[in-house]
């Protein structure tokens, strides 16, 4: 097990070695940020790696920025290369935006990090790392760190039994009793590297199915519709349950799907290399994809 | 100065709830949240900063301007401004001066906001004094304090065995004649706060926070700083919905009804936000603000050289919710150090 002064060193020096090469120009990673916790930061000369930190508040999911990176900075130039820090939880949007096609891999250096867990504002374990026991991520270019020692999670879904024993018409009042506090500021949409639509069927001008309402019949809608948009995708990171600022219990809408899909083909988004999307596959009636 | 007991307080409380839409701050699943409330029994008086404005009840998050109905070949308009009167109890002295902020718009200008105008003329705001400044609390450098009584109708502030009652205002005073009310020895509480009991979680009175003048925001239009801070922004809305003075709201009609020979259509206006990435769009697609930098910067000269150039006031009252809301920690202090820094003041 490394401390979280060695691995800040050797992400310091992998981002050093990164940007003086030249072989990215960014790296995406955490700095000290002004209330004393980890935030995002993008370090864009080698002279600023000494802001790169690695601790137990690095909660924030980084793949979300690689967005911002798909494009050209200037008209005829070929996409920047970007180098990410990422955590295993982290590490399965990775696999997801690459079967999605939305990420080039070799324009992307992954610095993945051996994960001990990290912790919510409180100190406490996040929410997320309760219910995982991925100490490597799934994909990187380099692994900093020693995987710690770690029990496995009996059932990562077993928080479902929560909802699963109320009835249809207790689930549909605690769903609504939910909704009501959201203010629709989409942070849980923003922060969520598998939300990256150029305008959201939610935000349409011309939208049929919601219109600009901050009102529980809308945020329903919203909410429903994006789970379900995530079917299959969401790598499970808990973004939009720790950005919520009205605390809405989000990722039961969306492990409860990751659950369904799991046990109707036998696949977790972004546990593995994929070709592509789980829903573009075809596959005979029960088999396995 | 005036005082009355916590029970006084209630009984109060409770009648005004039959006369009136009460307001104040109440736990809702563990956020504390200015709601609506039946009786004083769902208030709570100990509470922090609430995680949400009093904006909701003067400029809704989603308020019909107006409904009408086609028959045949009638058409009827229906207006749809409420005639309760609303009492905001438990208002920290920030969001009153929020609402300040919000009428140099709403009410200054002609011609004044009607709906605005109807909400704010019908509510009278009891305002209840911090007792210490919480984390991102920084309205001592906006020109407000923890008791400033300036923007509300009444103050309250705790004292020992119950509270003082400052009236403010006329409007006060009417609503205040339900309350049995008692003069006491003593001075009224002081009008700001020492600077040791301003402690937040960590201790310690909080760093002013300088604020440049409009003018000489200008220079810094294509400044560097706007790339840093915006980088990590996520472009969603909670530093604007939770503001008390952030005030964008997008217009559209909705059917509500359609069958041969009935059409119902209704007239909304909701909250938008500068920070989402389409809120700039016109018509033909070009979207003059595209990247998130550029975005957040607009949120920032907004508040601090647009709003004071164009209305008055900043656009900013120090109460710090956009600084522990955001999940990315952009820092509105950290922002307006930067500006000062490097406007040289």
């Amino acid at each position: 097990m490394s401390t979280s002064e060695e691995i800040t060193r050797e992400i310091r020096a992998q981002a050093r070695e990164l940007l003086e090469s030249g072989q990215v120009s960014c790296i995406i990673g955490y700095e000290v940020g002004s209330r004393g916790r980890a935030r995002p930061a993008f370090v864009h000369d080698a002279d600023d790696v000494e802001r790169l930190i690695w601790g137990p508040d690095c909660v924030h999911n980084l793949t979300v920025y690689l967005h911002d990176f798909k494009k050209p900075r200037k008209r005829g130039e070929e996409p920047p290369h970007v180098a990410v820090v990422v955590k295993p939880c982290d590490s399965r949007a990775v696999n997801v935006l690459l079967a999605e096609q939305q990420i080039e891999r070799e324009r992307v250096f992954i610095i993945g990090v051996a994960c001990e867990g990290v912790q919510d504002e409180t100190g406490e374990p996040a929410a997320r790392c309760t219910r995982c026991d991925d100490r490597v991520p799934v994909v990187y270019d380099v692994l900093l760190g020693e995987p710690p020692q770690v029990s496995p999670v009996e059932d990562g879904f077993a928080d479902l039994a929560r909802i699963e024993e109320m009835s249809p018409a207790e689930r549909l009042a605690f769903w609504l009793h939910q909704f009501d506090r959201c203010i629709r500021c989409y942070a849980c949409r923003q922060v969520c590297p598998g939300c990256y639509c150029t305008t959201c069927m939610f935000e349409r001008d011309d939208g049929l199915w919601v219109d600009i309402g901050i009102e529980v019949p809308q945020k329903y809608m919203f909410h429903l519709g994006r789970a379900l948009h995530l079917a299959g995708r969401c790598a499970e990171c808990n973004e939009c349950e720790r950005v919520c600022p009205m605390g809405l219990p989000l990722s039961l809408l969306n492990r409860r799907l990751a659950r369904e899909v799991e046990t109707l083909f036998g696949y977790r988004a972004g546990r593995e290399v994929a070709l592509s999307p789980l829903l573009f596959e075809l596959g005979e009636e029960g088999s396995p994809i | 100065m005036k005082f009355t007991t916590l029970d006084e307080l209630r009984a109060w409380l409770n009648h005004l709830a039959q006369e009136h839409d009460l307001i104040a701050p109440r736990d809702v699943d563990g956020h504390v949240l200015y709601r609506p409330v039946a009786s004083s029994g769902e208030i709570l008086f100990d509470y922090e900063r609430p995680e949400l404005s009093t904006k909701d009840y003067f400029l809704p998050a989603t308020e019909v301007l107006l409904r009408t109905e086609r028959r045949g070949g009638d058409v009827t308009l229906e207006e749809v401004l409420p005639d309760r009167k609303q009492v905001l109890f438990g208002i920290r002295p920030c969001d009153a001066q929020g609402l300040t902020v919000l009428d140099a718009l709403f009410l200054q200008q002609e011609p004044p906001d009607v709906y605005y105008r109807h909400h704010r003329e019908r509510t009278t705001l009891v305002g209840l004094a911090c007792p210490q400044m919480w984390e991102g609390c920084f309205c001592t450098s906006m020109g407000g304090a923890p008791d400033d009584p300036t923007h509300l109708d009444v103050l309250l502030t705790a004292v020992d065995g119950g509270y003082a009652v400052q009236v403010v205002t006329e409007k006060g005073a009417a609503l205040l004649e339900g309350l049995a009310l008692e003069e006491r020895e003593g001075e009224p509480p002081p009008q700001s706060l020492p600077p040791q009991s301003w402690g937040g979680p960590r201790g310690g009175a909080p760093k002013p926070v300088p604020v440049t003048p409009p003018e000489k925001w200008r220079a810094l239009f294509e400044d560097g700083l706007w790339q840093r801070h915006g980088e990590r922004c996520l472009s969603c809305r909670i530093c604007t919905y939770v503001c008390p003075t952030c005030r964008c709201f997008d217009v559209t009609d909705r059917v509500v009804e359609v069958r041969p020979g009935l059409t119902r259509i209704e007239r909304i206006r909701a909250w938008d936000a500068c920070t989402s990435t389409n809120y700039r769009r016109i018509a033909g697609g070009h979207n003059p603000r595209p990247t998130k930098p550029e975005r957040l910067r607009n949120r920032f000269y907004c508040k601090f050289c647009y709003y004071p150039e164009d209305f008055g006031p900043l656009g900013c009252v120090g109460c710090g919710r956009c600084i522990v809301s955001c999940p990315v920690n952009i820092d509105i202090r950290e922002v307006l150090r930067d500006v000062a820094e490097r406007s040289g003041e």
